[in-house]
């Protein structure tokens, strides 16, 4: 399949008064046509902040992008001018948020809402926007479309709203969608309804996702790719199967680990990961990972590794990954 | 367990570098130049009532007809006054009264409307009711008219007590006016005050930690004291600073009027009034007998004003850019 | 009355609360009420944990605290080591909270942010007068190693401390009177996953150690599987189901709980690409105007004519498996 996003090497920091936060350290990773890519990993190890690198949306000052390039359909958007990467926003790359609250404008309709950018992007007249936008409220699952059109954000419920933003998004039939944790704050009842909305759409738009989060069991009926990310890094990218079948990062191995599975038999303990990320203002100079890993050796103090294949289509940032691959049975059975 | 609890020390450099909140907020108060340049004319005005006596060049009240209507010299430095009283000297002892109601006041204020406010905010009911009502009725009537009501009406019955108690030299002293002003400035003061930690404590009160504390059992004066009130303050202490200016301006008025501290006793405001009576007739002859105290006057009210602002951003950094 | 209630620590009958939606502002009218707990009957025996979940805005922190008299309930009874905690006020009260304690939600919110991690933990010690001075700073010191925490950390700050080292504060400040009774209410919901483990394993082996009863709140079914004994499914202010939990997993009853568990995304795509969803339609109604008859009926896949009509009555249908619903 073609590639329609390739990022190459980006780097994002931000200068506040405690010092450099590196928040996004040299990541690499694309996006195939059609194909949705799961950025996974836990608060603050970069992941809005890549995405919004894509975007060109980190707030400067205090962000910076120092580094890499963002070739979207062969074009470097980290190089385009502001006019061109507007055209981009929201026309060919669409983001939804994880607070569907805070991107509303609580003062105007959700018709006038989904029709400013119908008008904008695509040159509609008011009437043609309004009949795409009771579609598209259609398409998303919002029963009784024509007549919401004149309610405000506030006349919906969370999980109402968050359509509403995919909706939104959908509007120009974007060939990259980017949901950043769009289901964080909903109820699983209500989750599960937009991941159902999201599959359905995705077969019969065709369009490449990138789905952000913390939750691996979202991710898990979603994604076709996983991307780990630990401090700024991906340390971890597979096909969505390799990723849960054949972890070969121990952090991977300790999500995996650590959370209890509705479906598992039941474990006595739990396997947590002990302690915490590192700090991004003073990064360690070996492995981002090295103080929580229990399968570290000397040389993961000094040198950081780099993404190496491991499998098909499979790599990982980890000096000793082969020992995982070893030792993973016995960590999984003996812990279990 | 003991494996667990190394594994559990933050990351180096994780607290070392959080500051506290005291030396942020020293830090946010220091990158203001508005609010340091009010700190600073603060400062001096304490400096120079605490030491007046010492500052001061010649006593308040001491009069030279034979240097009358002095412009600024190196003798006089802010001139005389039409019965020679030296202005520096007066301006000086003008912020020792300054300082003195400003601070009573702010007690009474504090004293009052942090207690009732807190109080009404935090066990509601009829509490609640009877003090919000009361507040509002003094909210009812325009500040200052008000504060005159209550000074017309007190001074002649302390001086009445003070008589009958054969206290006549209190009576004469002016001090009872002081009494005057700051009674009648405190009474209406606390009222702002307390609604202001009222809506703060109604909000404070539903945080989770005031909530873990009463589920802890922890007793109910003690929540006030500990938990609510400490998360209350900042715009209590915003609101003191910007009210101090006030308290400073209205015994500025007060005594501008007459009903507030008498001459000689020194205050801005009746030097401002007795130099302003005397001579806007001859305008602008003089005109430094009036400059100088109102400006004096006005820089204070300024200063409290921005030392305010500077305090309200500092203390609330989401305003900040 | 729901379930049998010998050895039980805590029996919760018929509790409600109301919160009084007002109108005006001098005089206050009562429009309408929010019933965010709208009759429940629990018990929960010595030594176990009562695992709670429903939906955001069921009602379970409601509760919670209702069963703690955080807030006084508008009608049942909560009888805890023997007492009717109803009918306790001012000082019986506060001296009863010695034996019953709570952990919250937001390791940010819950500790009072202008006092130090001393201070937070031995603050119950003080005001139950367990301890004063030196003894009070050992037992804080001690209290933090319990918990996993290094005890030269009493001087400082929350602010100081990650999202999970906070939370290991809220629960050593619980622990300080060695409670018979916790309530966690959704003691995890704000950690990071890979923090999750480390709270659950510790409130597990705290139980252990120190004979604890939990009253367990949380959103995640994967979690209150993993931690309950039994566990109770709320919606919409009331109880639908409550068994144990390998019952309720095996075999749920209600079309509730069905739905709940469908929606639990599975972290296997296998598992995940076979797996039919009970996909539910809508939303949940308001609490402030319940649905007539079955609260869940306007959702439910399953409802048939009475369930409009009739609330359901929450019966034992065997094995102390208890279900409110028609189809049943
Ligand atoms: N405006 C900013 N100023 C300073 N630091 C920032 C800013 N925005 C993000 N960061 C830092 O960059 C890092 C990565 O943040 P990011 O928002 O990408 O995390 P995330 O993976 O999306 O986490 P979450 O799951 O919490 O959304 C964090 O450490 C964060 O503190
Ligand atoms: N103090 C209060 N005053 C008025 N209504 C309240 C109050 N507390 C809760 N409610 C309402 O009661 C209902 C139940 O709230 P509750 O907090 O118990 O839900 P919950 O199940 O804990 O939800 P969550 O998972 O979001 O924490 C909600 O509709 C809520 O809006
Ligand atoms: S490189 Fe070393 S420290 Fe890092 S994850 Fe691999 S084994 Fe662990
Ligand atoms: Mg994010
Ligand atoms: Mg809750």
């Amino acid at each position: 399949m073609a590639t329609l996003l390739e990022v190459k090497d980006l780097k994002t920091e931000f200068r506040t008064q405690d010092g450099v936060v590196h928040a996004v350290n040299g990541v690499s990773f694309t996006v195939d046509e059609g194909e949705t890519l799961g950025l996974v990993g836990e608060s603050g190890c970069g992941k809005s902040v890549s995405v919004l690198s894509v975007m060109r949306l980190i707030p400067h000052p205090p962000g910076k992008i120092t580094n890499g390039q963002v070739l979207f359909q062969g074009r470097d958007l980290l190089q385009v001018d502001d006019e061109e990467i507007r055209s981009v926003r929201g026309n060919k790359i669409a983001m939804v948020f994880q607070d569907p609250m805070t991107s509303l404008n609580p003062v105007l309709t959700i018709g006038t809402q989904i029709g400013e950018a119908l008008e904008l992007h695509l040159g509609m007249t008011k009437e043609q926007a309004r009949k795409r936008s009771v579609e598209l409220l259609k398409m998303v699952g919002i029963p009784e479309a024509e007549g919401r059109l004149d309610d405000y954000p506030h006349q919906f419920s969370g999980g109402m709203r968050q359509r509403v933003m995919i909706a939104m998004a959908l509007s120009c039939s974007p060939q990259l969608l980017i949901a950043d944790e769009p289901t964080t704050a909903l109820d699983v009842t209500i989750q599960a309804q937009i991941v159902d909305i999201v599959k359905r759409l995705k077969t019969e738009l065709g369009m490449a996702i990138i789905w952000i989060t913390h939750d691996l069991g979202v991710i898990a009926g979603l994604a076709d790719r996983i991307n780990v990310m630990y401090a700024g890094f991906v340390i971890e990218t597979a096909p969505v199967k390799e990723i849960f079948g054949n972890p070969l990062h121990p952090y991977t191995l300790g999500l995996l680990t650590s959370i209890p599975r509705l479906d598992a038999a039941m474990k006595s303990k739990l396997t947590p990961i002990e302690g915490l990320p590192p700090d991004l203002i003073e990064m360690p100079k070996g492995c981002p990972f090295y103080n929580r890993c229990t399968f570290r050796t000397d040389q993961c103090a000094n040198e950081n590794p780099a993404l190496e294949l491991g499998a098909v289509r499979h790599s990982v940032a980890c000096w000793n990954w082969q020992d995982v691959l070893k030792k993973r049975a016995a960590y999984l059975s003996g812990r279990a | 367990m003991s494996q667990a609890m190394s594994a559990l020390e933050p990351p180096l450099g994780w607290a070392s570098r959080e500051r506290s909140s005291q030396e942020q907020l020293a830090r946010r108060i220091v990158s203001n130049l508005p609010a340091l340049l009010g700190a600073a004319v603060i400062v001096w005005m304490v400096i120079l009532a605490i030491f007046a006596p010492i500052i001061a060049t010649y006593p308040y009240d001491q009069t030279n007809l034979n240097a009358v209507e002095q412009p600024p010299s190196l003798a006089h430095w802010f001139g005389t006054d039409a019965l020679g009283r030296d202005m520096f000297s007066r301006v000086v002892w003008g912020a020792r009264s300054a300082v003195f109601v400003i601070v009573m006041v702010t007690v009474i204020d504090l004293g009052l409307g942090l207690q009732l406010g807190a109080a009404a905010g935090y066990l509601g009911g009829w509490v609640d009711t009877l003090v919000m009502r009361v507040a509002d009725i003094l909210f009812a009537f325009p500040g200052l008219l008000f504060v005159f009501f209550i000074a017309a009406t007190i001074k002649p019955g302390l001086l009445a007590w003070a008589r009958t108690h054969g206290l006549d030299d209190l009576a004469r002293s002016g001090y009872l006016d002081y009494a005057v002003v700051i009674i009648a400035l405190g009474v209406i003061g606390w009222a702002g005050l307390a609604r202001l930690v009222r809506a703060q404590v109604l909000t404070v009160k539903e945080r989770e930690f005031v909530i873990s504390a009463r589920a802890t059992g922890v007793p109910t004066w003690r929540i006030i004291l500990r938990h609510v009130l400490p998360n209350s303050i900042a715009p209590v202490i915003v609101a003191l600073s910007m009210g101090m200016g006030d308290i400073a301006l209205s015994e500025g008025y007060l005594s501008f009027l007459g009903i507030g501290l008498q001459p000689p006793a020194p205050s801005w405001g009746n030097i401002l009034a007795d130099n302003a009576g005397q001579y806007w007739r001859t305008f602008p002859q003089m005109i430094w007998l009036v400059l100088i105290p109102g400006l004096v006057l006005a820089s204070v009210v300024f200063a409290f004003n921005f030392l305010g602002d500077g305090l309200n951003e500092a203390l609330n950094p989401e305003i900040s850019p | 009355m729901a379930t049998s209630s010998d050895g039980a620590l805590v029996q919760v009958v018929g509790l409600k609360k109301y919160f009084p939606i007002t109108q005006g502002i001098v005089f206050q009218r009562k429009i309408a009420d929010v019933k965010a707990v709208d009759g429940l009957d629990f018990s929960i025996q010595r030594g176990e944990t009562l695992g709670l979940v429903g939906e955001s805005g069921c009602g379970k922190s409601t509760t919670g605290r209702t069963v703690l008299q955080l807030y006084s309930p508008t009608a049942g009874q909560v009888v805890f080591q023997g007492k009717d905690l109803t009918k306790l006020h001012g000082e019986d009260l506060r001296k009863m909270r010695r034996n019953m304690q709570m952990i919250f939600q937001d390791p940010y919110a819950s500790l009072n942010p202008r006092m130090t991690v001393g201070d937070i933990i031995g603050e119950p010690l003080e005001v139950h007068n367990i301890a004063k001075g030196k003894e009070k700073k050992e037992r804080v010191q001690e209290l933090l190693s319990i918990v996993g925490l290094n005890p030269y950390f009493v001087n400082r700050y929350p602010h100081e401390f990650s999202g999970g080292q906070r939370q290991r504060i809220g629960v050593a400040r619980a622990l300080a009177v060695n409670p018979a009774f916790i309530v966690c209410d959704e003691p995890i919901s704000a950690l990071d996953v890979s923090i999750q483990a480390q709270i659950i394993n510790l409130l597990e082996e705290l139980q252990e150690k120190f004979h604890l009863t939990y009253l367990f709140i949380a959103h995640d079914l994967s979690v209150v599987r993993h931690i309950s004994d039994r566990i109770a499914v709320m919606y919409l202010g009331k109880i639908v189901e409550l068994t144990d939990r390998n019952a309720l997993y095996a075999n749920p009853l209600h079309p509730y709980t069905k739905a709940l568990l469908s929606a639990v995304p599975i972290p296997d795509p296998i598992i995940e690409e076979k797996r039919e969803r009970i996909i539910l339609v809508g939303d949940v109604p308001s609490p402030v105007n319940p649905p007539s008859g079955c609260r869940f009926h306007t959702r439910c896949p399953l409802a048939i004519d009475i369930c409009k009509r009739v609330d359901p009555e929450f019966r034992d249908v065997g094995n102390n498996h208890w279900v409110a619903c028609h189809v049943v």
